[in-house]
């Protein structure tokens, strides 16, 4: 079942397109990534999406309710992580989450008996009475994940969750994810430009300066666009390059090794000629590969 | 309505969990005391003095003390009135600075109900901050003498504060509105904290000035809100002064000390009573609180 649903979707600013005509559908419990470098549209279309921004022309509905008609029923069902963080410095984080409920109409009961759950996995207790920039990176990113979960809303959107944290707390942030995504089967609307963080998603969308230059699950757009590669270390040799000729027409030969770009399943292949092929390593394709080819860019 | 007082409670909380603010806040009011110690005082005794014309040794000098001691607390009240809502106020730029309005506009909360709870939190606190000010004032005045307040006149002062703050309040959202960064509402708060000081009175007396600096200074509902204050304050000080001279200058003393004073806002030719004040400040306040709703709507809409 489709819980959102885009069709030409446009925002422009005066003379500057920010998202020009996108169109793509997102099922309901999946992991959906939008993927692109800053700038590309990616917070712009999560802004109309959440009803912060006003579209200038398209259709979508988030949860069955239209975008610029019903924002009201949109806005109860979506939670949202910022970017950057929009919490309140000076204030404690129970102060920041009982505020932040509030403006759904909860109580300060209400809001404590929705968070209770969380309270453990996310470690909220031993912070729950600190002041919000009194926190380390991973503790803010958590809280602001808590006060997106206050309204219990169908779909999360994240936006680039994971800029700027350290390793453990990018993998703290996804364990929470994929807690959300799986035991509470949470749509979850993801933008990143983090390659590796749309690994796992069922459907990526790739935007380029406000277009949709791909869409697909991970699987299908490397086989599209990405290329596996073996790397043969061996000295440079004509020998080997004949070998390397009946498997691919395209290789270098770089420092020690071999590159050898190629789509085969080189199993076989290599078993063949154990021998001689002593000393190698398989690279399946990539998303860096599968923006590189799509884009032009590389990123972070 | 849980909404609107949570984020009413969260824009208070904002506000008085920053020592800072507070202390600029009142920075005005702070300046005001401490050049009335200085100096302050003495300039005003002076002008009092001046207009005296031979009556120095009916009036009782412990009435002069308490006039201008009621005359540096009209002033402190004055310029609170002015910094307390825009400091607090400040939050609606830091808000759209920090994409604080982005996570509020997000939630079902309605749009009115965002710009009335900024209003609401700002009229709050300046009410609250001012009359504070107001009450431990009064009682400094009342150990250090009598000021010959009845209740009514206390009354009278609480809902000038009122007024005041929530005038102040309307005018400075509409101003709010036309900034766009933290630091040009800081440097227009130190524009307003510098001069608001001169514009209410607190420093040299309006009407000290010409008449066209007087006739702009009045323009401004903070002025009318001292020149009442003053009325509220000072009432049964002067009437004791009154008593002292017994009528022998047919009441010339008082009328002047009060033309001196600026007791009756003037602006352009326009002499206002206590209900003009009210009445112009009213006016003021709803012409700020529809063009704010018309304009803040808009804005939020247009994004």
């Amino acid at each position: 079942m489709k819980i959102i649903e885009v069709k030409d979707l446009t925002k422009k600013y005066k003379e500057q397109t920010a998202v020009d005509s996108i169109s793509f559908d997102v099922e309901e419990g999946e992991l959906f990534a939008f993927l692109g470098e800053n700038g590309a549209g990616k917070s712009t279309t999560i802004n109309m999406l959440t009803t912060i921004l006003q579209k200038t022309s398209g259709t979508a509905f988030v949860a069955g309710y239209e975008l610029g008609k019903e924002d009201d029923g949109i806005r109860k069902v979506n939670g949202i992580v910022f970017q950057n963080s929009v919490l309140d410095k000076g204030l404690s984080v129970k102060d920041n989450l009982i505020s932040r409920g509030s403006y759904y109409g909860l109580s300060k009961k209400e809001i404590q008996n929705r968070l209770e759950p969380f309270a453990e996995s996310f470690e909220m207790r031993e912070i729950w009475n600190r002041r919000y920039d009194k926190l380390s990176g991973g503790q803010r990113r958590r809280v602001d994940i808590m006060r997106a979960l206050i309204n219990q809303p169908k779909i999360l959107f994240l936006d680039e969750p994971t800029t700027g944290l350290d390793p453990t707390s990018r993998k703290l942030v996804w364990d929470y994810i994929n807690y959300l995504r799986k035991e509470q089967k949470m749509t979850i609307f993801l933008t990143t430009h983090y390659m590796e963080e749309t690994r796992d998603a069922d459907n990526v969308v790739i935007l380029d300066k406000g277009h949709i230059v791909s869409q697909g699950t991970p699987a299908e757009l490397k086989s599209s666009y990405a290329h596996s590669r073996l790397i043969w270390y061996t000295p440079e040799n004509a020998e080997a390059e004949t070998l390397i000729s009946t498997i691919s027409n395209v290789f270098s030969y770089d420092a020690d090794h071999y590159n050898i770009q190629t789509d085969r399943i080189l199993t076989d292949f290599i078993y063949e000629h154990k021998e001689y092929i002593r000393d190698y390593e398989y690279i399946k394709g990539t998303m860096d590969d599968v923006f590189l080819n799509l884009t032009g860019k590389e990123l972070a | 309505m849980k909404d609107f007082i949570g984020l009413t409670r969260r824009n208070l909380l904002v506000f008085y969990k920053d020592i800072f603010a507070i202390f600029f806040s009142l920075l005005t009011s702070i300046i005001v005391f401490a050049l009335y110690l200085l100096f302050l005082k003495g300039t005003f005794t002076d002008a009092l003095t001046g207009t005296m014309n031979g009556l120095e040794n009916i009036v009782d000098g412990k009435h002069i003390d308490m006039f201008v001691n009621g005359i540096l607390l009209s002033g402190i009240l004055g310029s609170a009135t002015i910094t307390v809502p825009y400091t607090c106020l400040q939050t609606i730029v830091k808000d759209r600075e920090s994409g604080v309005d982005s996570d509020i506009l997000s939630t079902p909360i309605k749009r009115w109900k965002i710009i009335l709870s900024y209003f609401t939190a700002s009229g709050i606190s300046a009410f609250f901050m001012t009359s504070l000010i107001m009450t431990i004032g009064l009682i400094i005045l009342n150990i250090m003498g009598d000021m010959h307040m009845p209740a009514i006149s206390i009354a009278s002062c609480y809902l000038t504060i009122l007024l005041g703050s929530l005038s102040s309040t309307a005018l400075f959202m509409v101003i709010m509105l036309l900034i766009r960064s933290s630091s040009t509402s800081s440097a227009l708060f130190g524009i307003l904290s510098a001069a608001s000081g001169f514009v209410i009175g607190a420093y040299i007396p309006l009407s000290r000035f010409s008449d066209s600096v007087m006739s702009f200074c009045n323009l401004f509902p903070a002025s009318h809100i001292t020149s009442m204050l003053r009325n509220d304050l000072l009432k049964g000080v002067t009437e004791n002064i009154d008593s002292d001279i017994k009528g022998l200058d047919n009441g010339a003393f008082i009328s002047s000390i009060r033309e001196v004073f600026s007791f009756n806002a003037k602006s352009f030719g326009t002499t206002f009573t206590g209900a003009g004040s009210t009445l112009y400040i009213l006016t003021i306040a709803l012409v700020c609180i529809v063009f704010m709703t018309i304009v803040y709507n808009k804005t939020y809409k247009r994004r």
